[in-house]
């Protein structure tokens, strides 16, 4: 395919994904929106750390600085799956245009990509509200020390864990994308299902050495662990930190992550044509 | 009177063995209906774990991680509800029938209770022996009063959201969606809600699952018994007094608006 044809692909369907995304309502209320949900996510867990470090008696300004970046960014991956697990139902279901798409000279999976970019999008402008908001009512309103230097965040290393995190997550979203083209009606738990698995193993809000030997195995092979790692060093800048092996591993458990998510996603959307899946309907 | 009665008694038991039997029919949702709670509020516990805190507040994550699930119904299957009919075209067929939209609701909310106790139970025990919760139950039917009063409250309240949801396209599933983590936050799903600032609380206070859980996790965990917990449950009482006329007021009035407006049809808003 020519390469005009799938940037032209992917940005219409950037374009059409922040049409729908934000139509409903005005920029502000659309603003709100994108930020009260992961704000108060992120609140929640402030909360339980001030709660919980209230009555152990001590409290631990690098941990929380650990919690507060590593809930933050985990909006890409809440986003991203999000966008990409809904994406074939709505189109397929709901709106019933995936046959549409199927049939133009663009292939089904720019335009996917495209759709998971404008959930890119939408995660970056929530992340970036949810600092700031976050920072504002923890340190500002409620007082509560954080160890970060705003002032010496490592960009370039930063951008190179995001960069490569992003081909992690939206290799992911492939495959479920891919798994959604199979079945009907798992969508929501499918996004939920990787969202906790992500969440609880992937060394978010808590040290992972906190958990079982088995679960703690979970940790070390998923990329996650090593983009959080990667990001949180950037920002916090944490002794002891070898940002060349940590880089190596984010790097081999995307590769990982994407041949799956791109062979899952090949092999469904094969059988799904075989099997006449690509225009099924469901409830509507 | 009573043949009203009699049909609208049959509606309720129509529309609650529809949502059991739609509910449990396919197993990949009940699994996820347990594990998916269960992820994240493994995550809480451990969180506490890390801080050392006392065991006791991960009891208040495990019983926040049941009630969520309560809510999550509420909200999905209650309040929205209205919306999905509309999708599926099935909201006209209830409008034109000669019955209650009181008793839809409440066999959709009898049929949602049945399903969610089942899985909030599983959660509940789950929970409780992973990670080995201390409990000090003294009086089970005072836990019992305050859980069904708390599931009437927040099951009134979903009925008047449906009112609401019902003349809706996309905002009612944006503000479903909206109500989860907020909620969450304020009724103090995860941690006990008077160790917030008194703004919050002051927040928290319009929400009957705050008063119904504070009370649940003192019956249960802290071992209190009703003279300790008398308050919660006239809050309750109040909640349930204002929240089902209301709702049924409610439900009538936007009747008539989407009738007016033509929008009790509309698909793809």
């Amino acid at each position: 395919m020519a390469v005009s044809t799938i940037l032209r692909t992917v940005k219409q369907a950037i374009w059409l994904g922040w049409k729908i995304d934000t139509n409903w309502a005005d920029p502000l209320v659309f603003a709100i929106y994108y930020l009260i949900r992961p704000l108060a996510g992120l609140l929640i867990v402030g909360f339980i750390f001030l709660i919980g470090s209230g009555v152990a008696g001590t409290f631990n300004p690098d941990y929380f600085a650990f919690m507060f970046i590593g809930n933050s960014f985990f909006i890409y991956v809440v986003q991203i799956m999000m966008s990409m697990s809904i994406l074939i139902h709505e189109d397929r279901s709901h709106y019933e245009v995936l046959r549409h798409i199927y049939l133009t000279p663009g292939s089904l999976r720019w335009y996917i990509l495209g759709r998971a970019l404008n959930g890119v999008l939408n995660a970056t402008v929530s992340l970036i509200l949810t600092l700031g908001f976050g920072l504002l009512i923890f340190q500002v309103l409620l007082g509560v020390q954080m160890s970060i230097n705003w002032w010496g965040i490592d960009f370039p290393l930063l951008a190179l864990s995001l960069f490569i995190g992003m081909f992690c997550f939206l290799a992911l979203g492939f495959m479920l994308c891919g798994i959604n083209i199979m079945t009907s009606r798992v969508q929501f738990m499918l996004t939920e299902y990787v969202s906790g698995t992500l969440y609880l193993f992937g060394g978010v809000v808590f040290l992972p050495e906190i958990l079982p030997s088995w679960g703690q195995a979970i940790t070390n092979a998923l990329p996650i662990t090593y983009f959080l790692r990667g990001i949180r060093f950037a920002i916090l800048h944490q002794a002891g930190f070898d940002v060349q092996t940590n880089l190596l591993y984010l790097v081999l458990t995307t590769v990982g992550a994407v041949i799956l998510g791109l062979g899952v996603f090949k092999i469904a959307e094969h059988k799904a044509r075989k099997d006449g899946l690509i225009d099924r309907k469901e409830e509507y | 009177m009573r043949e009203q009665l009699i049909r609208n008694l049959k509606v309720v038991y129509a529309r609650l063995w529809v949502r059991v039997k739609g509910g449990n029919r396919e197993p990949e949702w009940l699994i996820a209906e347990l594990i998916i709670p269960m992820l994240t509020l493994s995550a809480y516990v451990y969180l506490y774990k890390m801080l050392n805190a006392p065991p006791e507040y991960g009891g208040f994550v495990i019983i926040g991680g049941t009630m969520v699930a309560f809510w999550s119904n509420v909200l999905w299957n209650m309040s929205a509800q209205f919306y999905w009919e509309k999708e599926t075209g099935s909201l006209e067929v209830y409008l034109v029938a000669p019955i209650s939209r009181m008793a839809i609701l409440l066999g959709m909310a009898l049929g949602g209770i049945v399903n969610t106790t089942l899985r909030a139970v599983a959660i509940l025990v789950a929970g409780a022996l992973i990670f080995q919760v201390p409990f000090a139950l003294q009086e089970p039917l005072t836990a019992l009063l305050m859980f069904f009063l708390t599931i009437i409250a927040l099951y009134a309240l979903g009925m008047l959201f449906a009112s609401l949801f019902m003349l809706y396209g996309r905002e009612a599933w944006h503000t479903a969606s909206l109500l989860q983590e907020p909620v969450y936050l304020f009724s103090g799903l995860y941690f006990p809600v008077n160790q917030l600032p008194f703004v919050v609380q002051l927040v928290a206070s319009l929400i009957p699952l705050t008063f119904g859980l504070d009370g649940i996790r003192r019956v249960i965990i802290l071992g209190e018994g009703i003279a300790d917990i008398w308050l919660n449950v006239a809050v309750l009482v109040v909640f349930i007094l204002i929240l089902l006329p209301l709702a049924k007021f409610a439900l009538n009035y936007m009747e008539n608006l989407g009738k007016k407006e033509g929008r009790l049809t509309l698909r793809w808003q």
